[in-house]
């Protein structure tokens, strides 16, 4: 078990590793705004425009609380930033939930 | 839990960090490799200074690593066997036995970041046995700011692949925790296999 547990998850690591190269950071409700921008490089002007709200270089605030406080579901802000993104020439992957958590 | 440590350490940085990593330390399950290389992201962003991001994370970590030590060398049988419970049982406690046996002042060491799994365990079987505080210290110290400096500046590097960086160090992490298995299990198992050939 020991041995097959080595190899299974040293082929995932590989797999992940190469994943580094080829795609885009999918996005997730705790990231914030300029964080999404800088993952992406695009402006964060311009996905904060694509959510309604006026550019601020100071607002870190995560998409969940952005979403609570201007009383929207945080999937339909995940939906406009990835079109402001996909706009921008971006493409995302599907939410993976295959990876094993970081101990 | 997850969802909710990121969100804060992305919005309020330094004190999240510090906080997040001496909860970690002392055992809770967070995430704390995806929490360094998040802030290694942050530094990338001019969010955070380097340097006080590696400080306050092996900071933070210390301190919880030394709750854990304090808690197996002097905090009695039931609260051991309470807090081993959470940590994952006695087959976890037991394989980090096997580890502080075999590595002494070495495997606190590398428990701080290659074989992270087994860290807040080797804490505690360091305090139960009785090993030197200050040797313990040394080695804690050593190994969580190799831990800090080694993460954060992974997640500066590769700042804007966060995710996918943490999936292949948790997979490399468990993937050498098994290698660690094996090389136990095979030299307990070899009389047996030599007598058999």
């Amino acid at each position: 078990m020991a041995i097959a547990a080595t190899f299974f998850f040293g082929f995932r690591a590989g797999r992940h590793a190469r994943r580094l190269h080829f795609e885009n950071e999918p996005i997730r409700p705790w990231m914030s705004v300029p964080f999404i921008a800088h993952t992406h490089h695009v402006p964060a002007a311009v996905l904060f425009q694509a959510i309604g709200l006026q550019p601020h270089e100071h607002d870190r605030r995560p998409l969940r609380r952005i979403a609570r406080e201007e009383h929207k579901p945080v999937e339909e802000l995940i939906h406009q930033v990835e079109r402001a993104l996909a706009e921008a020439g971006h493409t995302h992957p599907a939410p993976e939930s295959g990876g094993s958590k970081a101990p | 839990m997850r969802e909710q440590i990121l969100a804060l350490l992305s919005q309020y940085g330094s004190p999240v960090l510090f906080g997040a990593t001496a909860i970690a330390s002392i055992g809770l399950p967070l995430p704390v490799t995806l929490l360094l290389i998040v802030t290694g992201s942050l530094v990338a962003q001019g969010v955070m200074p380097l340097w006080t991001a590696i400080a306050l994370a092996t900071a933070g970590s210390v301190i919880g690593d030394q709750i854990g030590y304090a808690i197996g060398r002097w905090g009695g049988a039931r609260l051991v066997s309470r807090f081993a419970a959470v940590l994952g049982g006695p087959q976890k406690i037991a394989l980090a036995e096997a580890h502080a046996r075999r590595w002494e002042g070495l495997g606190v060491f590398l428990s701080r970041w290659l074989v992270t799994p087994l860290g807040s365990v080797v804490n505690l079987t360091s305090g139960i046995a009785d090993y030197p505080w200050r040797r313990f210290v040394v080695w804690d110290v050593l190994g969580e700011a190799l831990g800090a400096a080694l993460y954060i500046n992974l997640g500066r590097v590769f700042s804007d692949r966060v995710l996918a960086l943490d999936q292949a160090l948790g997979d490399f992490s468990w993937m050498i925790l098994g290698l660690l298995g094996t090389l136990i299990l095979g030299r307990a198992l070899w009389p047996y296999i030599r007598a058999k050939l």
